[in-house]
């Protein structure tokens, strides 16, 4: 089955880029969601197996949205986007739990490279917490 | 077709005027009120994904810029730095430097150089004063800057769509004038005009496109509420959300779709524990998915539930009376799914909060006939269901087929027809007083469209295949998974059509779903298939 990814980014611009990166690669794109309440819900109702979730969003950062996601389902592979300059926030993002992250601009390549790096991880450690919940 | 480059770059412009737009406004209200917390996050968080875009898009110059106003509004909002002194006139001349560059974007022309603006921020952010001699020049190229995006009525648009359809009636009109005056001016003058028109047609209906991820991107949270409220659990996948439709079209099927996916909640898939006896996984699937066939908008809403059972919908549509209990044993299973539609035909066992409260699938496909499109259902017991809606991306403009009957011409909706055949007599066979034509391996009925529609009240006659000579040209009509052959004299051609509704009291004759007029002038009624399919239910030997 196609690995299915939530993309998380208040920018349509960014979001299609990315959308077409990983559709182009054959993952399933579930959803799309401009700001962090979208996301919480998107998050909840697609069960995606990963998120690519930018760090500054409108009503609330991307950590905030980062936190609420793990609490609810801890298994989500979760990977961080972020112009640079956010450093700060994106090592905390890594200290609560985003298995990588990535810098824009980015290349196409990069992208698909730790898209599926993160996926490969998360199906190797995370699957023994999470089998109950949707693995089989 | 644009290219995805084009793509990215329209995107690009549309998001970076936007932003532009907003630091004005979030700006204004900085100078107002220095400590305005929202208005200093918003333009940290433009500032940070214009930064992001232009990277992207390699105007690497413009994301510096943007690089350095965020890094000050990100000093400003943690107090290392206060919106005062020297510190305004840089800002403001950044989003004014930031607004010239991403017009000279917008128009292809060359980028302004912009060193001494990078310079001083630059200084800004290492505590430097800035040095402000350049301020003047900044001063003389501001100007006051529209919005390149109007956001605009729809009824406005409505409006010019119809003057667009009486456009185009005329301008057939004068074109075919042209051939027959045989005046070389007045052709070139037609043609013209027919180039115009037509462009004029599509992009008045371009304007009126939106992606249907507007309305598909409501559902993860209609589905989460449906879901906790059945106690079951489900998996959303939405896909195609950029496909494109007619504004209108999306707010006729909004309510359809609604239901499609309340449904599929409420009847199709099972609580957990019911899934698991069957051997499925506890999380059911469900798919809202958009795709294009030919001119059409496919939209399916498919889950992976437990199925429509074909037999309890036979043993319902008897007990209610529509359909005898001998015909009812031979009709196949998408025949027998097709009562699913009509008026009142509910399957719901109990009425939950959520669905099965009388009204049924009929709301859907009455719905979704009123646009000229199609409502399908696979379904197999114990593994699912899909609804698929057809509709057309447009609503003024329809691919139809003309055709003869008696010397007139008539038009049917692409959309209605599955295809087109020229048989033979002998091809045909009579059982039960019926025609019937071996199509794609199905058994279709085939009538003659001339005895329907002279047939007023009465039943139709028991045919006669001595009646029919030479090859017969045949429409395979599709409405509600049924298919019907109607026998034609001649089929014309193919073409797009703009549908008038009758005027009264015409529009009282159901078999016809509107008039279009033809290039020579000619009335040409276009034949409901809907409409016609039921006739011949109601009237068949």
């Amino acid at each position: 089955m196609k690995n299915r990814i939530l993309i998380v980014d208040d920018s349509f611009y960014m979001r299609t880029m990315l959308k077409n990166m990983l559709t182009d690669a054959g993952y399933e794109v579930v959803g799309e969601a401009a700001n962090g309440q979208q996301a919480l819900e998107m998050a909840t109702a697609t069960r995606p197996d990963l998120i690519t979730l930018d760090v500054i969003l409108p009503d609330n950062t991307g950590l905030d949205v980062l936190k609420g996601i793990r609490q609810e389902q801890p298994e989500v592979r979760i990977v961080m986007c972020s112009a640079v300059g956010q450093e700060v926030i994106v090592n905390e993002a890594l200290e609560s739990g985003a298995v990588a992250y990535i810098v824009k601009p980015f290349s196409e390549e990069k992208v698909l490279e730790i898209v599926s790096t993160a996926l490969q991880q998360g199906s190797s450690s995370a699957d023994a917490a999470s089998d109950t919940d949707e693995a089989q | 077709m644009k290219s995805r480059d084009q793509e990215y770059r329209e995107m690009f412009m549309a998001e970076a005027l936007e932003y532009y737009d907003a630091m004005g406004r979030h700006i204004s209200e900085l100078e107002k009120n220095p400590q305005a917390d929202a208005a200093l996050n918003e333009l940290f968080r433009l500032m940070h994904n214009l930064k992001a875009n232009a990277r992207a898009m390699g105007f690497n110059e413009l994301g510096e810029i943007a690089h350095g106003m965020e890094t000050i509004f990100g000093l400003i909002r943690s107090k290392e730095k206060a919106f005062t002194g020297s510190v305004i006139p840089v800002i403001f001349g950044g989003i004014d430097t930031i607004g010239v560059i991403i017009r000279a974007i917008g128009e292809d022309a060359p980028l302004p150089e912009a060193s001494m603006l990078l310079a001083n921020l630059d200084r800004l952010v290492k505590g430097e004063e800035p040095i402000l001699d350049g301020e003047l020049a900044a001063e003389d190229s501001r100007k006051l800057e529209l919005s390149d995006l109007v956001y605009i009525q729809i009824k406005k648009l409505d409006h010019l769509l119809n003057l667009v359809g009486e456009l185009i009636i005329d301008r057939d009109r004068v074109f075919t004038l042209g051939q027959e005056i045989g005046n070389p001016a007045l052709q070139a003058v037609a043609s013209h005009l027919y180039r115009i028109a037509d462009e004029l047609q599509y992009s008045v209906m371009d304007a009126r496109l939106v992606n249907v991820g507007s309305l598909f991107n409501k559902f993860p949270r209609v589905v989460r509420d449906v879901a906790t409220a059945e106690q079951k659990e489900v998996n959303l996948t939405i896909s195609g959300q950029d496909i494109q439709i007619d504004r209108n079209i999306l707010q006729i099927i909004t309510d359809a779709l609604l239901h499609l996916v309340r449904n599929a909640i409420g009847h199709g898939i099972e609580q957990p524990a019911e899934r698991e006896k069957v051997g499925k996984p506890p999380v059911g699937e469900l798919a809202i998915l958009a795709s294009t066939e030919r001119d059409d908008v496919l939209i399916q809403v498919r889950d992976d539930g437990q199925g429509i059972d074909v037999e309890s919908v036979r043993r319902k549509a008897v007990e209610r009376g529509l359909v005898s209990a001998g015909a009812a044993a031979s009709l196949s299973p998408s025949d027998v799914r097709a009562f699913l539609f009509e008026p009142g035909f509910s399957m719901a066992k109990e009425v939950t909060d959520i669905s099965g409260r009388g009204v049924g699938l009929d709301v859907v496909k009455l719905a979704i006939d009123s646009l000229g499109g199609q409502l399908r259902v696979d379904s197999e017991l114990g593994k699912g269901t899909t609804f698929t809606l057809v509709l057309p991306t447009s609503i003024a403009v329809k691919g139809a087929l003309l055709f003869e009957l008696e010397g007139r011409s008539y038009a049917l909706l692409l959309m209605h027809i599955d295809s087109v055949v020229s048989l033979w007599p002998q091809q045909l066979h009579v059982v039960g007083g019926m025609l019937l034509a071996e199509v794609q391996g199905e058994n279709v009925p085939v009538v003659s469209l001339r005895q329907l529609l002279h047939s007023g009240d009465e039943p139709l006659p028991p045919a006669d295949r001595s009646e029919l000579h030479g090859r017969q040209d045949i429409i395979i009509a599709n409405y509600n998974n049924r298919r019907l052959g109607l026998i034609v004299d001649r089929f014309v051609r193919q073409q797009n059509i703009v549908i008038k509704p009758m005027s009264q009291p015409l529009d009282t004759i159901d078999l016809f779903g509107g008039v279009t007029l033809l290039g020579s002038g000619q009335v040409c009624l276009v034949l409901d298939v809907p409409a016609i399919t039921r006739v011949f239910l109601a009237k068949r030997p």
